[in-house]
């Protein structure tokens, strides 16, 4: 859950990024956040991720207080959290698999674990058979999903993306939200997502803020999937090819119980796995 | 701190040190350079001290008594000498000793001195140790003022020379100490800069997953552990073999003119111990500090 209570941001310089947000994101909503560049989108998800503290308000993420929150507490709060940016961020040297593996090897996350969690995230994003190929020889769309498994793999209860779709191909960007989408209504996981796309923003019928020069000026649900929609050839090729790829993704199981489900039979029996996952996480599934 | 984050970390303190190769390298090669001269400086000054020490002690002053001095005023001397701060070992020698010690150094024509008066010819006298010869010129005439003392005997311009020698090379040792270690703090957190930066993305995206901060300066407070303290072992090796290596060359073709300095001068086996941990301590003091300073700026995310 998200609770921004009149949010202001001024940075040093003078600029108010944010006057007076004030926003609900319940658990398990999809929500996008719209605006042109210069609106204060990515301030608002800076606050959001308490990379900035705001200037008053106060702002929850996940039953933090991100406000008082102190410096040491940050890594904490932030592992509840799943990100995906626009320029992907994936550590060019290391495979697809240490990528996503890396973000559980940071945080303490015992090597069984992770050699458990990472091939099943990336088998549900499709990448199976990408886990040995560096970032650079896959194509952008791939680069995004890999992204995703490695926001997902820590079990987030929300993932914020950033212009997941603004560096790659019109029709991937359909793919992206898609698997988003899916994340979000099998696993329940809350998404937030900024864009300044309105094309993508009007084909997915979901919640939609809108903010310009720093205040929220409405918060309804998107428009149809026909409205506005420019792009009518690239979108019926994408519906084509929809109901294919989504049958082999399935989402419902990314938490810990269709974790144990899937490797059952690896464990000997009386072997605790829920409680392993806890201890690992840090946190109640 | 778990073992596996351990070994982890370790290994990414290895790792960040292997795919900067060149620069390591380099790195550990300057740093090598200066504690090798570091090292020198440190023996040479060490060595010019001994060897000061050593004449030192061979430097005696000579304060001779007046005629008339009972045994009783001899004590009192002896006595007010001894009250005297910069002096160590202060000998009597009688008129007798005197006139034994004469005929010694005459050898075979000590029959040239028979027939002299001892009581006229030789004058008590007490045989001083000074222990600093910077303070010669004072101490001598502190013994001048003592009641009974006729003459005093000494060596002013050696005094002057050996204890000039010995602060020009400890000021020059510290001065040149000081400029290497500063050059030493430069280039490891230069390199510790570079790994960094080379690394700031990692440290963006470890701090987005939630890594703390002390995890994400870890590996670089390994490596720069690891280059101070492989560059402290390398040069530490260097200058042991160096340095008895060319003190047993000297000895053998140049024994009989620096035998004196030969002898003073400091064994590594003393020494090297402590050049090592002093070598180590600041190449990982400075690994340590470089690397907090230089990761602290891609923390703030």
């Amino acid at each position: 859950m998200i609770e921004f209570s009149n949010v202001s941001k001024k940075y040093k310089n003078g600029t108010e990024a944010l006057k007076n947000i004030s926003m609900k994101i319940d658990k398990g909503e999809f929500v996008f956040i719209v605006g042109s560049s210069g609106a204060g989108k990515s301030t608002l998800i800076k606050t959001l991720l308490r990379e900035e503290a705001p200037t008053s308000g106060t702002v929850f993420v996940n039953g933090f207080n991100l406000n008082r929150m102190k410096r040491r507490h940050i890594p904490k709060f932030r592992r509840s959290l799943g990100v995906v940016f626009q320029d992907f961020r994936l550590i060019p040297n290391m495979t697809v698999y240490d990528n996503v593996a890396f973000a559980l090897r940071v945080t303490n996350v015992v090597s069984k674990e992770i050699r458990m969690r990472v091939p099943y995230t990336l088998k549900l994003l499709g990448l199976s058979d990408k886990a040995k190929s560096m970032p650079h020889q896959i194509s952008g769309g791939e680069q995004q999903r890999v992204a995703l498994a490695r926001a997902l793999v820590n079990n987030p209860s929300i993932i914020i993306a950033d212009e997941p779709t603004g560096n790659i191909d019109p029709e991937l960007s359909f793919e992206i939200i898609d698997l988003l989408s899916a994340i979000n209504e099998q696993a329940g996981t809350t998404i937030v997502m900024v864009t300044h796309e309105h094309e993508l923003v009007n084909y997915f019928s979901k919640r939609v803020i809108t903010i310009e020069d720093g205040m929220l000026i409405s918060d309804s649900m998107g428009g149809s999937k026909t409205e506005l929609f420019t792009g009518h050839e690239l979108m019926e090729d994408y519906s084509r090819n929809l109901s294919s790829k989504q049958k082999a993704i399935d989402f419902s199981d990314t938490t810990a119980s269709g974790l144990m489900q899937e490797y059952d039979e690896d464990f000997p029996s009386g072997y605790d796995f829920i409680d392993q996952q806890e201890m690992a996480f840090g946190r109640k599934l | 701190m778990k073992l596996h984050n351990f070994t982890y970390l370790l290994k990414e303190g290895g790792r960040n040190i292997f795919s900067n190769k060149l620069m390591s390298f380099a790195c550990i090669g300057v740093l090598v350079a200066c504690f090798l001269l570091i090292g020198s400086a440190v023996l040479l000054s060490l060595t010019v001290n001994n060897v000061v020490r050593y004449v030192e002690n061979q430097n005696e002053v000579v304060a001779f008594l007046e005629d008339d001095v009972t045994e009783d005023d001899i004590s009192v001397i002896s006595l007010a000498l001894k009250n005297i701060d910069n002096i160590g070992q202060v000998t009597f020698e009688s008129k007798e000793e005197a006139a034994e010690s004469h005929k010694a150094t005459m050898g075979d024509r000590a029959y040239e001195l028979e027939g002299l008066d001892i009581n006229i010819a030789y004058p008590n006298s007490f045989i001083i140790q000074v222990r600093e010869l910077s303070q010669l010129a004072e101490t001598v005439s502190e013994i001048k003022e003592i009641d009974g003392i006729e003459k005093v005997n000494s060596q002013d311009e050696v005094a002057a020379i050996l204890s000039g020698l010995k602060t020009a090379v400890n000021y020059a040792g510290t001065g040149i100490v000081l400029i290497l270690v500063a050059v030493s703090v430069v280039i490891i957190t230069n390199t510790i800069k570079m790994t960094v930066f080379s690394r700031r993305k990692e440290i963006n995206i470890m701090k987005y997953v939630g890594a703390t901060d002390g995890f994400i300066r870890m590996p670089f407070l390994v490596e720069g552990m690891l280059i101070g303290l492989i560059a402290a072992t390398l040069a530490f090796l260097v200058l042991g073999f160096s340095y008895t290596y060319i003190l047993q060359w000297a000895g053998l073709n140049y024994g009989q003119y620096i035998g004196v300095v030969l002898n003073s001068a400091v064994n590594f086996r003393d020494v090297g111990p402590y050049i090592f941990v002093d070598f180590a301590a600041i190449g990982m003091f400075i690994g340590v500090v470089g690397s907090g300073i230089f990761v602290r700026r891609y923390l703030k995310v």
